[in-house]
């Protein structure tokens, strides 16, 4: 026994306490897993394991090459499907966020307020999409413009739900006897609403916008099928497939998956710089 | 008591939302019925004379950016139309109902001769009625048709079971030969095999789809070779594929543009099948096929062949598979999950392109079934 308390830590024991080398482990272990995964794919191992062929799963460097052929017709798309996932998403959140600054403030009527738009983002984007087509036919003449409408309204729904939920904890759960606290301070109902309610509120901010980021592009891209105008990535992924070209499709799979992952990044990076006083 | 508030408040809300949402959904379904009583009271005054000619409507429509299709592999023939009148080749997508040309959000809408049409004239279930007040342009007509309906398999199915394939063939043919002579009975049994339309659309379809299966392109009768690929009409849809059809995937559309007739049709199994006594030594006796869209009187041969028995005389047992939505017809054949499929020959032709190892082995519909509908109210001469 004394001799084994003796011993020194082993590597993997040392590596596993130290901080550094754990932060390289949280980026490079996905991005082995994520190479592992590429190589079983190019090698044909996952066609074997899948029963599947190379026609319906094309080759890594047959997708490249799509992409890399059609660079300008898959920015028009990604700049529709963006356009559409980040209006929605910025009219969600400050709705969502609005709602829940009411419902903070005012209980009664605000709460009914944030039921609603819970139970509309419960409605399947499937379902919600062809009825928003319906209801925007008069929003304009030009099929491009209500058609866009239609979608950024879908979108907004999905993360005004996720905003106005997050938001409302953290405008309400504060800290043990922090309100008591601002009563000690004599503090007027808006000085404590800026003071405590708003700051509280940030993280949960972010909370609600790595949910709801992924979700407005998701949701942009699903909205796509049923526009009435044809554009975006969802939809090129959708016509590829009813036209058997699966190699097309997966080029704008891809491409869907650059853009959620690319989004969430870029999230996670505002996060670091703009919630760092928090840690 | 608070909570109890708070509680009936949101229940409220949440039942008026609701509602809306009911409504909302509802809203075309009023607007139907509306258009039906405008429709019968007009139709009486509906003067074609002071109606622009086709090409001002193909026209006016396209300036106006108000040409509808569905897109997905069936765009192929308004794309043609456009450009042949000089006009940049957009469309507006159109859903699977005709509310956008209800409400002219689309003023030149496409229809099936044998289903939106139907739906958008008459006032049976699920109809608009706008009886005599609406007219159509015939891709026929327009020398833009492109053939429709098929029956094709894997060519490796075909190599391995040319006996079933015949089989069929053989079967099928009967049945759509029946059918085009009875159309009434053929709606009827379209209708009990769980049909997805009203009994009246379901013959109204069988009409329709008669006279495609019966007259050519050229609008001549096609009577004892129904299901035969006429090769002049099927160059013709080549042709018009070629010049419209635009993959992303250069190397698919490379071996797109070298692909010859030979290369998509075969008419040896059709021959044999016609020229044989109706008895076959079949290798595989339970085959499927795969519908294009949901059961309705256009698949009406397959089921008089199943109902009549006319597979089971040639020792067939045949599953018919629906289709319809993003169903594509094409994969489930090539992968083999089914045996055989129905699809438009530049659907087949574009899947082969990509990869795919299919074949036409006969041709159902002689003519094409599109055409461009419009309200004459909305393209008044001046």
């Amino acid at each position: 026994m004394a001799q084994k308390r003796k011993r020194p830590k082993s590597l993997y024991r040392r590596m596993k306490e130290n901080k550094k080398v754990q932060a390289v482990a949280t980026v490079l272990l996905p991005v082995l897993l994520g190479i592992v995964i590429l190589s079983l794919w190019q090698t044909q191992v996952l066609h074997h394991w899948f029963k599947t062929d190379t026609f319906t799963l094309p080759l890594l460097d047959r997708i490249g090459v799509i992409i890399s052929e059609n660079t300008g017709k898959i920015w028009e798309n990604v700049v529709a499907t963006m356009t559409v996932a980040i209006i929605g998403l910025v009219a969600g959140s400050l709705l969502g966020y609005g709602v829940a600054v009411l419902a903070a403030l005012f209980p009664r009527a605000g709460k009914g307020g944030l039921s609603v738009i819970g139970a509309f983002a419960s409605i399947p984007v499937v379902a919600l999409a062809p009825v928003m087509n319906n209801w925007t036919k008069d929003v304009s003449n030009d099929a491009s413009t209500r058609s866009m409408v239609a979608k950024i309204l879908v979108v907004m729904l999905i993360a005004a739900a996720d905003m106005g939920l997050n938001a409302y904890r953290g405008l309400t759960e504060l800290k043990p006897y922090a309100k008591d606290l601002m009563a000690t301070y004599a503090a007027k109902k808006r000085t404590t609403f800026v003071k405590l309610q708003l700051p509280n509120s940030v993280p949960y901010i972010f909370v609600a916008l790595k949910v709801s980021v992924p979700a407005s592009i998701m949701t942009a891209i699903v909205s796509e099928y049923f526009a009435e105008y044809i554009t975006g990535v969802g939809r090129q992924i959708r016509e590829n497939i009813v036209l058997s070209q699966y190699s097309t499709a997966w080029a704008y799979i891809a491409t869907a998956c650059l853009l959620g992952i690319i989004s969430y990044v870029v999230l996670m990076i505002v996060q670091s710089i703009l919630l760092r006083r928090y840690h | 008591m608070k909570k109890r508030m708070t509680k009936m408040v949101s229940a409220m809300l949440i039942a008026a939302m609701t509602a809306t949402m009911v409504v909302g959904c509802g809203s075309s379904d009023k607007k139907e019925e509306g258009g039906s009583s405008s429709g019968s009271t007009t139709q009486a005054a509906a003067d074609t004379s002071s109606v622009m000619s086709h090409e001002e409507i193909i026209k006016k429509a396209a300036a106006d950016g108000k040409v509808g299709n569905w897109g997905l592999g069936n765009e192929y023939e308004v794309l043609a139309l456009l450009a042949k009148y000089g006009l940049p080749t957009e469309y507006l997508s159109e859903d699977f109902t005709m509310d956008g040309f209800d409400d002219d959000s689309i003023t030149l809408a496409s229809a099936m001769t044998y289903n939106e049409l139907g739906l958008t004239k008459n006032d049976y279930e699920g109809g608009y009625g706008y009886g005599d007040t609406v007219g159509y342009i015939d891709m026929n007509d327009e020398g833009v048709a492109m053939l429709e309906d098929n029956i094709f398999c894997s060519k490796t199915f075909a190599k391995e079971n040319p006996e079933t394939v015949k089989a069929f063939l053989y079967a099928s043919l009967k049945g759509w030969e029946y059918a085009v002579e009875n159309p009434d009975e053929a709606a009827q049994i379209c209708f009990e095999a769980g049909s997805s339309v009203s009994q009246d659309h379901q013959s109204y379809m069988a009409g329709e789809v008669a006279k495609l299966v019966s007259t050519d392109m050229n609008g001549n009768a096609v009577t004892d070779d129904i299901g035969k690929i006429n090769t002049d009409a099927m160059q013709q849809t080549l042709d018009i594929a070629k010049q419209y059809v635009t993959l992303d995937d250069s190397a698919a559309q490379e071996a797109f543009s070298k692909l010859t007739l030979d290369d998509i049709c075969d008419s040896s199994f059709y021959d044999e099948a016609k020229a044989s006594d109706g008895k076959f030594n079949v290798e595989k006796s339970e085959v499927s096929i795969q519908l294009k869209w949901l059961p309705q009187a256009q698949f009406m041969g397959y089921f008089v062949a199943d109902a009549k028995g006319y597979y089971d005389e040639v020792g067939l047992k045949v599953n018919i598979v629906s289709g319809g939505g993003d169903i594509s017809e094409t994969t489930a054949v090539n992968n083999g999950t089914v045996d055989f499929g129905v699809t438009w020959p530049t659907n087949m032709a574009v899947a082969d392109a990509g990869g795919m190892d299919l074949v036409e082995i006969a041709q159902i519909y002689q003519r094409s079934g599109l055409t461009l509908v419009y309200k004459y109210d909305n393209f008044k001469a001046e």
